[in-house]
């Protein structure tokens, strides 16, 4: 059984050790201390060095204030922690490092480090450092890296080309190459040469690997510059040989992934500052159009459309190419003679490299209306520059061009907007828009009628909606019905009952039958009716047997008897051997009944 | 009883050679108006062009060429937000006119916003034909089909066959689809599109001019006019972009 106390004890270590761990404010200790070390005191102005700054007992100190450091460039290289216990003693501590990089030779001191803590201010020592130049005696075939830097001319002409290069030169690999080129941007003007070249070099016996780089550089103004310095930034990697020579698998520990196998050390390498001397240009002589063009150029011009009509437009293309500032090349007011307007586009400039010069290709455009019917001719463009090579003067020129442009037809106003691009559409290049402004108004008159929506457009489209509907009932119905009369016989029979024994009554009244006959056939035309109504096959049924049967059709009971009565009647009369007769009478009783039957 | 009925259709006749002759005369003098104004346009007298046109549109006549006029004059008044508001009114009577459109894309791109008006979105992008057809026309399309339809009805229930059946479920739904894009066009119509008038206007936040000015907008720029306040109205340009500006700085 455990002792209850020293369970407790031990408890209460746990949660004291935890709150220090993770407790996130500061923790004191009594000895703070703060101690800075660098990892080499002498050093080339090749060399870095590594300044650690050290601040043991306290959890998540501040940052301490570096002192002023102008003779060097610092930067962070990060921020370690680290926490020990040893016997229930513990121990914590944070170093700050910084990479020094030396801008000079020299004795210098870095100065004390302060850090300050809840009013508390906390030191370290000063530090001596000695910066003293690289080995000069030592010769380029034993330096593992070295660099160079060299200019094509160092008494160019102004405007004149000129290739600043860095090269590169290393036994050894390299990492994290970080290269600074400064030019005096007031004095030059700066044109890339692409990208950095790779090659292999033999250079006292000794096989080096080059990276060249290359800037051009254009001199905007006369007089002595200097190119100052460039600055090489780099990792030197050194593979260490292990003992692992007979281990199979030394190779797969010799990877870089593995740190032991390799060794980097950071180097600064810088060259020397390079003056040169601009000089003015030769004096020009007679030159008038020189425009401080340096270089070796060529020109050439063409025309879109040789053959047009007056009014028309063509495109004059002006191409300037070789080697120098030919980006500064202009065609301002271009004479071409009065014969045609001209209209320039914004020049488009290609550039390209040619050897290890920057040049390229400059492109004109004008729009051109000539302004006079007939054979017409564009003069030679000329252009003057100046070669620093022949260290000369040169006038180039174009051909002249001839065009024959026929008089107008018919006079048109020129649409100066540009239709509404289409995507698929390829534009031609010769046509370039003058001018853009609005299309005309309109003018013609019939199409200047009121759209509104008012009561009578209102009307329109009600008459317009309905109207399809109401002819679809009305047809609707009709077809039904004719349906119907096809189909159902004795609908036919009730639906067309009424007719048949009315053109029947009319066709007995305009006869001249005797009265017996005549009493016969109207006694027959109401059987029909009411067999066609009843839709009763034959029409030789007795008065009794309509009264029964118009009984099973819920007949009223006074048509009924109307009925009835009128077929005794007919019977009587047809039988009795004289009866006094009235024709008319009877066809009008007949009639009448037959019109109550159908309501 | 006969000079009764004689005189009625007298009356009858004489009432409607009046009213026709009075509308002809208006149709004339309209006419005139218009011509004295294209004049005016062509003589580069285009504030007097402009007040003419003004005129016609405010006695309620109502022609996409009219607008279309109106804008041009306002253009070459240099005052390019009535420009565009009245070249917007045309567009909605005359959807697939060129000149329209071009003249509209150019005053557009004279503009600093060279704000366009607003996509229709995706039902307008499924009835493709809704921004190119105008409301009447859809009025009358909707018309036709209607007709058509009941004409196919017609025939159905005469002939009885499978074909007219069949034709008369595609022409019900011709006539839905129609319907329906009719009453997207209506209800697109009736979207209020407003034309910033002044050189500069600011958006605020709320309705006062202490309030914070969210962006600004300039003439010609074309916004969604929304809740209208007293003096002040709501509009939105862009769906992260509304805010509140003086009733006064915009047409719609």
């Amino acid at each position: 059984m455990q002792n209850p106390k020293i369970k407790l004890q031990s408890w209460l270590t746990a949660i004291v050790i935890l709150i220090c761990i993770f407790f996130p404010i500061q923790s004191f200790s009594s000895d703070i201390q703060l101690t800075t070390s660098v990892d080499k005191n002498i050093l080339t102005i090749e060399d870095s060095i590594e300044l650690s700054i050290n601040i043991s007992g306290i959890r998540n100190p501040p940052i301490p204030k570096l002192p002023p450091l102008p003779k060097f460039i610092v930067r962070s290289t990060g921020t370690q922690s680290s926490t020990q216990i040893i016997n229930s003693n513990m121990q914590v501590s944070t170093t700050h490092k910084y990479l020094l990089i030396p801008k000079g030779e020299g004795n210098f001191t870095i100065d004390s480090v302060v850090m300050n803590l809840s009013g508390s201010t906390y030191q370290s020592e000063p530090i001596k450092i000695t910066i003293i130049k690289p080995n000069s005696i030592k010769s380029a075939e034993n330096r593992s890296v070295y660099t160079e830097t060299s200019i094509s001319k160092s008494n160019p002409y102004i405007n004149e080309q000129i290739v600043y290069t860095f090269k590169l030169f290393r036994k050894i690999e390299a990492r994290n190459l970080n290269l600074s080129m400064p030019y005096d941007e007031s004095f030059f003007r700066k044109e890339d040469l692409g990208k950095a070249k790779h090659y292999s070099m033999v250079v006292n016996g000794v096989t080096y690997d080059v990276d060249e780089i290359s800037i051009a550089l254009f001199p905007t103004k006369i007089g002595e510059s200097t190119i100052p310095p460039s600055m090489m930034e780099l990792d030197l990697i050194n593979r260490i040989q292990s003992n692992r020579q007979r281990d199979p698998f030394a190779r797969f520990f010799n990877d870089p992934f593995f740190g032991r196998a390799t060794q980097s050390k950071h180097k600064i390498l810088s060259t020397k500052s390079i003056k040169l001397k601009t000089k003015p240009l030769p004096k020009k002589g007679n030159l008038k159009d020189f425009k401080n063009i340096v270089g070796q150029l060529s020109i050439a011009a063409t025309v879109g459309k040789k053959n047009l009509d007056e009014g028309n437009t063509t495109t004059l293309t002006v191409i300037v190419s070789g080697i120098g500032n030919i980006m500064d090349v202009l065609f301002t007011n271009l004479n071409l003679g009065d014969q045609f307007k001209i209209y320039p586009d914004q020049p488009l400039f290609q550039k390209s490299i040619h050897g290890n010069q920057v040049g390229g290709e400059k492109i004109f455009k004008f729009a051109l209306v000539p302004l006079l019917p007939g054979k017409q001719f564009i003069p030679s463009i000329k252009l003057s520059y100046f070669d620093p090579d022949k260290n000369k003067y040169n006038t180039i020129s174009t051909n002249p061009i001839n065009i024959k442009i026929k008089s107008r037809t018919n006079i048109e106003e020129l649409n100066l907007v540009q239709p509404k691009k289409v995507a698929s559409q390829k534009i031609d290049s010769s046509i370039s828009i003058l001018a853009r402004d609005i299309l005309p108004i309109h003018s013609r008159m019939g199409d200047f009628k009121s759209v509104t929506f008012d009561k009578s457009r209102r009307i329109i489209y009600m008459f317009g909606t309905i109207f399809p509907i109401v002819i679809y009932l009305i047809a609707a119905g009709y077809i039904r019905y004719k349906h119907q009369m096809n189909e159902d016989i004795s609908y036919s029979r009730r639906q067309e009952a009424f007719g048949k024994a009315k053109d029947k009554l009319n066709h007995l009244s305009g006869s001249t039958l005797e009265s017996k006959d005549f009493v016969r056939n109207l006694s027959q035309i109401i059987r029909e009716y009411i067999g066609d109504k009843l839709n009763i096959q034959g029409a030789a049924f007795t008065a009794k047997e309509v009264e029964e049967n118009l009984n099973k059709n819920t007949y009223a009971q006074d048509k009924i008897s109307s009925v009835k009565n009128l077929l005794e009647k007919c019977e009587s009369m047809q039988y009795s051997p004289v009866a006094p007769m009235n024709e008319h009478g009877l066809i009008d009783e007949t009639t009448e009944l037959l019109v109550k039957l159908e309501k | 009883m006969k000079i009764k009925k004689l005189y009625i259709i007298l009356t009858i006749l004489f009432s409607i050679l009046i009213s026709t002759n009075q509308v002809e005369a208006q149709k004339k003098n309209i006419s005139s108006q218009i011509l004295l104004a294209n004049k005016f346009y062509h003589e580069k007298n285009y504030t007097a062009a402009a007040t003419i046109f003004e005129e016609l549109i405010s006695q309620g006549e109502t022609n996409g060429y009219l607008y279309y006029n109106l804008g041009n004059t306002y253009m070459r008044l240099g005052n390019k937000g009535n420009a565009i508001r009245n070249y917007l009114r045309a567009q909605l009577l005359l959807p697939r006119n060129e000149n329209l459109d071009a003249n509209l894309r150019y005053a557009i791109n004279q503009t600093q916003d060279q704000i366009s008006p607003p996509p229709g979105g995706l039902i307008t992008g499924i009835l493709f034909w809704v921004d190119l057809i105008s409301l009447f026309e859809h009025f009358e399309l909707l018309i036709l089909c209607n007709f058509i339809f009941w004409c196919i009805c017609i025939a159905s229930l005469y002939y009885r066959k499978s074909l007219w059946r069949s034709l008369k479920k595609i022409s019900i739904t011709i006539l839905l689809v129609i319907f329906f894009s009719t009453g997207i066009k209506y209800h697109l119509s009736k979207k209020t599109l407003g034309v910033i008038t002044d050189q500069k206007v600011a958006v605020k936040s709320d309705r006062n001019t202490q309030n914070i000015t969210l962006f600004e907008l300039h003439e010609g720029a074309i916004i969604s006019v929304g809740q209208e306040d007293g003096k002040w109205v709501y509009i939105t340009v862009s769906s992260d972009k509304s805010g509140w500006i003086p009733i006064e700085s915009i047409s719609f």
